[in-house]
């Protein structure tokens, strides 16, 4: 396997990030690389930092201390537009679809194809289709367009999720648990999917618990443990026993 | 979508006929004019009942913005002789503001929809009956707003004009809420308001809006009122209206959890309720046990759609089953070693959302 590093400029870099809530410091230190079409698995346990990192790359709040670089420019995200704005965008475990509207409305909410009527404006539903068509066809899922969310199985959800981030061209995709509370067959779809996204030169960052899934699908493991960054291992490097060793503090750092 | 409708005028249909056959007068062109008449005041301001429901929130206070816009309006033409023009404009701009305001406090604020509009049907019914003491107010016998009056309470070659007015109002808002980007809003804000944030949707601009145009809604409904009973009673004009309307969307298809519903089902919801009450008069059932046919049928209705709704929905995924199962071993071939080999097992555990 190629390590993707070759191909050069990193498209997200954190330098030295920590982020203070009061007296409470819930990240020190965290230095990370990603590079366009790696998947990069962030585990750790409960209260580790995950999320906080999360939510500061998601540009939900600045960090303390540190630097943000995207694409080789240093940015500072006031709120989650701006980071959509340079392509960055997060998949939510579930609460971010509407159950009532079709596929292709969910891949398009807030962001539809209009036809122009002298001053009205009315939702272009033929264009919208065909391009969640093509979207759903790239990530070589079955979903279809007309369908209604509520009708689908956990992982044709996912695909909708990850077609909404291919419509804004993302860079740079982070994952949040996509793989909980669904079942075996539709955690094989998720992984291919990501997959799909990897083949696309998208980096993708996987917030998971399930050890198999992330050993399945990342190039990469990032560990974290109260609030920094023990471990950065290529996945054939490390194995589950070292990574869960990590996530527990058995053993302190690789 | 469509099959919700469809069932309602179903119904329509044969409820009319029933009664028809029952007694001749309930199919004679007058009382089928007394009733677009009945449907087109009532169907106005629960079109805009509707989209707040949508949303996933409810107004309660359309009946007491009725007293309130109806007696500020009243006062307007009579006792400070104001043009018709200006006075329509003026409340309608109250409407439009106490839309506004409870708009305001249920998105920025964060209050409950309910309780929001809950204290709106008390505060303006309380600041009706302290504005006009209590007393009725109704036009002279001069004619302060002939014209205005005309077209409100008049007709076109015999269709009432309060029914035309329902029926121009459902097209735009049909079109505003099935054809326009808002509409597809409402519909996402009121199934899952926080996906639509994430979208990037401006949330609560989408509900205040609802809210708005309900309050706009109910300022035309009062004017169409006032002209109807030609006096405001601040103590009753409009008493329960609100649950007119209520009840008028809930049959329609509109669900209280938010996120469905359509200007059609609305529009028929509100026809079923008045042919529903005008039925009770024809037939000679006691006037006292109107309340009771229309609660009975709106919990048959919601009760039998819901049964429907399980029974497609079960369907549905039996069809879902049959359908997925040959395609889903065809594609593992090109899947290849992703698929590995769960998609080949029974597709029982797979679809089920």
């Amino acid at each position: 396997m190629v390590t993707p590093h070759a191909a050069g400029q990193p498209v997200l870099e954190l330098k030295g990030i920590g982020k203070e809530f009061g007296a409470i410091r819930a990240l020190h230190g965290v230095d990370l690389c990603i590079f366009p079409g790696e998947v990069v698995g962030l585990m750790g346990d409960n209260g580790a930092g995950k999320s906080t990192l999360v939510k500061i790359i998601a540009g939900n709040f600045p960090p303390s201390h540190g630097e943000i670089r995207f694409d080789g420019q240093a940015v500072h995200f006031a709120r989650p537009i701006d980071a959509r704005a340079v392509g960055i965008e997060v998949v939510y475990q579930d609460l971010a679809l509407a159950d009532n509207l079709t596929a292709a409305a969910n891949v398009f909410l807030g962001r539809e194809l209009k036809r122009k009527f002298g001053p009205l404006a009315f939702l272009d539903h033929k264009a919208m289709a065909a391009r969640a068509l093509e979207l759903f066809g790239e990530l070589r899922s079955e979903t279809r367009p007309h369908d209604l969310v509520k009708q689908m199985s956990g992982g044709q959800r996912q695909a909708v999720a990850i077609a909404r981030t291919r419509l804004s061209n993302a860079k740079l995709v982070m994952m949040d648990e996509p793989t909980a509370a669904i079942s075996v067959r539709q955690v094989e779809q998720v992984l291919g999917l990501i997959h799909r996204l990897k083949e696309q030169g998208v980096a993708v960052m996987l917030i998971s618990h399930r050890m198999p899934d992330v050993f399945a699908v990342c190039d990469r493991v990032v560990v974290m443990r109260r609030g920094e960054k023990r471990a950065d291992k290529e996945i054939g490097d490390t194995s589950p026993e070292e990574v869960t060793s990590l996530i527990t503090g058995a053993k302190e750092a690789a | 979508m469509m099959k919700k409708e469809l069932g309602l005028c179903l119904l329509l249909v044969v409820i009319s006929a029933i009664t028809g056959g029952i007694n001749p007068a309930f199919l004679s062109w007058v009382n089928l004019l007394n009733m677009a008449n009945l449907i087109g005041l009532f169907g106005v301001f629960a079109l805009g009942e509707g989209l707040v429901i949508i949303t996933g929130g409810i107004d309660l206070s359309l009946g007491s913005m009725f007293a309130l816009l109806g007696v500020v309006f009243v006062d307007l033409l009579t006792t400070y002789q104001i043009a018709w023009p200006l006075a329509l404009l003026l409340v309608l701009m109250g409407g439009l503001a106490l839309g506004g305001i409870q708009g305001f406090l249920i998105t920025r604020l964060k209050m409950q929809p309910f309780i929001v509009t809950l204290c709106g049907l008390l505060i303006y019914r309380g600041a009706a009956r302290y504005y006009t003491s209590d007393s009725t107010r109704g036009f002279g016998y001069g004619d302060e707003a002939s014209t205005l009056s005309n077209i409100a309470s008049g007709n076109v070659a015999g269709i009432p004009n309060t029914f035309i007015f329902l029926i121009i109002l459902a097209l735009i808002l049909g079109v505003l809420l099935h054809r326009s980007v808002y509409g597809r809003w409402l519909y996402a804000v009121g199934k899952n308001e926080e996906a639509a944030r994430f979208s990037g949707i401006n949330t609560n601009v989408v509900i205040a809006t609802a809210y708005i145009i309900s309050g706009g809604l109910a300022a035309v409904s009062t004017v169409l009122f006032v002209f109807y009973t030609n006096s405001v009673s601040p103590s009753s004009f409009g008493n329960f209206y609100e649950l007119y309307a209520i009840a008028a969307a809930v049959l329609g298809g509109c669900s209280l959890r938010g996120g469905e519903g359509s200007i059609l089902g609305i529009v028929l919801g509100t026809a079923l309720l008045q042919v529903l009450q005008n039925l009770v008069n024809i037939l000679g059932i006691p006037n006292s046990l109107n309340f009771a046919v229309m609660g009975t049928v709106i919990l048959i209705g919601v009760l039998a759609d819901q049964q429907l709704q399980s029974r497609r929905r079960r369907q549905a995924a039996l069809e879902g089953l049959a359908r997925t199962a040959p395609r889903s071993t065809h594609s593992q071939g090109k899947q290849g070693a992703s698929a590995h080999g769960a998609a080949a097992l029974p597709t029982g555990t797979g679809d089920q959302a």
